[in-house]
């Protein structure tokens, strides 16, 4: 590694495999709940499952996205973390938090607001930490040697992913003001300002492995975004169509909305673009898979299968059901899970001096985890077309239909274990890797590769 | 083509504007919202179920105006569909309406607590909801030999039909599996076995899922008249069969 500071990043990757993997089991308790067998019923109900499946992954995300920040900020600025005790201070606040969030969801202690059901009380705690966070990576920025357009595009996201927070925390006894507030944290934190963290990370693995010119990465990295806001704002709209709120929605959210799937898929053009023309091979290969991948990926589950079903005549019948869940996993999958997993794949060899990205199984961690995620995807679609004909078309009776549905809930756990098979590899490649070295190290990917 | 400045203004230019509208329409919404939403009756009774649907995770597995867990039922038009008797019997025991099928939580509510549901379901489903959810349209177009709307629009079932019985039961085709059709239940009980029977389904047939319903003695003389009048022209074998079961 180039930085001593960079270290710190290892704790919050290994904080987030670590979670991710609390996920996938959460996962399967719904998958096998959904399809018949709820026999966790008495200690983890469905509820319980649900609120920590998606607040797991909230969790090991924002990880992800604090210890790609702590990796990435030092090569940008040329400098070291402003404070290297305040970052693991920060990391260890963060997992208690956490931990305190997930053990009390289990004994019903939550808020009951789809995806931010961490109780007040802690997300005042969140809150403090974020910032401490912010203010560790915006002192760096401001004493780094250098001030480059991706570091200031990943902080700009991570401060407004922090802002953005607080809007979920106004007090309201009106169910339609509620949900109306709640999307302004969800809507624009995954459809928003998570996509400026996206880009920056995106952008600086394109400049670190392509070798491409950093003015022409950096100028497509400003339109992109520019697109993300110009559909993803008003784009909001699309949670607005039919929660007691004007019927314009219907037509602005509709429109910017559908025209979301523009940016991701000039994300996947870009990266696809500038890996073929970079002219460079970067000893990497596997990280540049991730990172193409994950361009792809989320042009396909965020983008594609976004529109799918965002235009109001057709969310009329899918809205509330498995319809949703299908766009979700591939769309968290491809957007956000792919782009930690690159930033960790290109990271650890630098803050370990090893090469297991040669070996076999990060070759296979990338494929079986991403052929399950889409088998996965699939399932979901044919149990949510099915259940908006045989519910919102034949008017057939709820609990009948997930009868009717249930056997494709078989096809959801056989395609997540060949992705939890994926992840197993990944993270049994990072057990590999070991701890990071305590001082600063030669370049593991060669002199050539440092300064890009 | 362009230049890095020329993008980063595109970027910061489209998003003040977007932002700009956003806002300006989230101003609108929020005057918009108390005549949309009757917010004049958001009385400390529907507060009180708001609050409780909140503190229990119900968006864990429901989904209300469509936002939630995608396990149990969507209960926007729950007051419409179901009823207040419907809705207590599942608060009170959650196997009493769907004995032995997807389990629901046992809760230890109050009288008042279910009534503060009750009157936030009623709230929240008299919103203006631009159309959601939409109602069912193909079967009433596929069996025109039944000469009747879905079943939420036909009128001279009592109301309780509705409510109670389809979410067992079928009627041309639409409601629920776990129980026989009912399109030709006339043709196979009397008015008097059919009171008997719904009154106390054990009673007659102890080993039955059937639960007893929470229903009042008119409600039950009102149902077992409207039964006998269902006979199907061509009376259908499966009833037969699914009855054996």
């Amino acid at each position: 590694m180039n930085y001593r500071t960079q270290r710190i990043a290892y704790l919050f990757f290994a904080t987030s495999l670590l979670l991710l993997s609390l996920q996938i089991v959460y996962g399967f308790i719904m998958a096998f709940a959904h399809s018949g067998y709820d026999v966790l019923h008495d200690i983890i109900p469905f509820h319980v499952a649900r609120a920590t499946h998606t607040n797991l992954l909230v969790m090991w995300l924002l990880s992800g996205f604090m210890g790609s920040a702590y990796f990435l900020i030092p090569e940008e600025t040329q400098s070291e973390i402003y404070s290297e005790k305040l970052a693991f201070v920060q990391w260890l606040a963060y997992v208690l938090v956490g931990v305190t969030a997930i053990v009390g969801f289990h004994f019903h202690w939550w808020e009951g607001r789809k995806f931010l059901e961490i109780p007040r009380p802690l997300d005042y705690l969140v809150v403090i930490d974020v910032l401490l966070f912010v203010y560790n990576i915006g002192m760096t920025i401001w004493y780094g040697k250098k001030r480059t357009t991706t570091a200031v595009v990943l902080y700009a996201g991570l401060v407004s992913a922090a802002l953005l927070y607080l809007p979920g925390m106004i007090p309201t006894d009106h169910q339609t003001a509620d949900s109306y507030w709640r999307w302004w944290v969800v809507h624009l934190w995954v459809e928003g300002v998570w996509e400026l963290i996206l880009g920056g990370l995106l952008a600086f693995l394109l400049l670190k492995l392509t070798g491409m010119d950093r003015e022409v990465v950096e100028k497509w990295l400003y339109v992109i975004v520019g697109l993300t806001f110009m559909s993803g704002i008003l784009g909001t709209g699309h949670h607005y169509y039919f929660i007691g709120t004007p019927s314009y929605w219907l037509w602005i959210g509709g429109l910017f909305s559908a025209l979301e799937p523009l940016a991701f898929l000039g994300m996947a053009v870009y990266a696809v673009v500038l890996a073929k023309k970079g002219g460079r091979r970067h000893p990497n290969q596997n990280a540049l898979l991730w990172t193409v991948g994950c361009a792809i990926m989320s042009f396909i589950g965020a983008g594609f299968l976004g529109f799918a079903h965002t235009l109001p005549m057709v969310n009329r019948y899918t809205h509330g059901t498995l319809v949703t869940a299908m766009h979700g996993h591939l769309a968290f999958w491809g957007a956000y899970a792919m782009i930690v997993f690159g930033i960790i794949s290109y990271a650890m060899p630098k803050l370990t001096g090893r090469k297991v990205y040669e070996s076999p199984t990060a070759a296979f961690a990338f494929w079986s985890s991403n052929i399950g995620m889409v088998a996965m995807t699939a399932a979901f679609a044919v149990a949510g077309v099915t259940q908006v004909y045989l519910e919102r078309k034949v008017g057939m009776d709820f609990l009948a239909v997930q009868e009717e549905v249930e056997v494709h809930f078989y096809g959801v756990i056989l395609a997540a274990l060949l992705f939890t098979s994926g992840i197993a590899a990944f993270i049994w490649d990072f057990i590999r890797y070991g701890l990071p070295k305590q001082e600063r190290v030669e370049d593991v990917y060669g002199t050539d590769f440092i300064g890009a | 083509m362009f230049s890095r400045s020329q993008a980063k203004a595109f970027f910061l230019i489209g998003t003040a504007l977007c932002s700009f509208v956003f806002l300006g329409l989230t101003v609108d919404t929020f005057r918009q919202m108390p005549q949309l939403t009757n917010a004049h009756n958001l009385s400390p009774e529907v507060i009180k179920g708001k609050h409780l649907w909140d503190v229990n995770n119900c968006m864990g597995c429901h989904t209300l105006l469509g936002e939630g867990g995608y396990y149990a039922p969507e209960l926007t038009k729950v007051y419409e569909r179901r009823g207040p008797a419907f809705i207590k019997a599942m608060l009170t025991d959650p196997e009493s309406m769907y004995p032995g099928r997807r389990k629901m939580q046992a809760y230890d509510l109050t009288e008042e607590e279910m009534d503060a549901f009750v009157a936030f379901f009623k709230w929240v489903g008299e919103m203006d909801l631009q159309g959601f959810p939409p109602k069912p349209q193909l079967l009433p177009v596929a069996v025109p030999a039944a000469g009747q709307g879905g079943i939420a629009e036909t009128m001279a079932q009592p109301k309780v039909f509705n409510q109670m019985c389809v979410a067992c039961h079928s009627m041309n085709g639409q409601g629920g599996m776990v129980g026989p059709a009912l399109d030709n239940i006339g043709s196979k009980m009397t008015k008097a076995e059919l009171i008997a029977w719904i009154t106390d389904p054990k009673a007659v047939k102890p080993e039955t899922t059937m639960p007893k319903l929470p229903l009042s003695e008119a409600d039950v003389i009102e149902l077992a008249a409207y039964l006998t009048l269902l006979k199907s022209p061509t009376s259908d074998p499966s009833i037969d069969q699914q009855e054996a079961k």
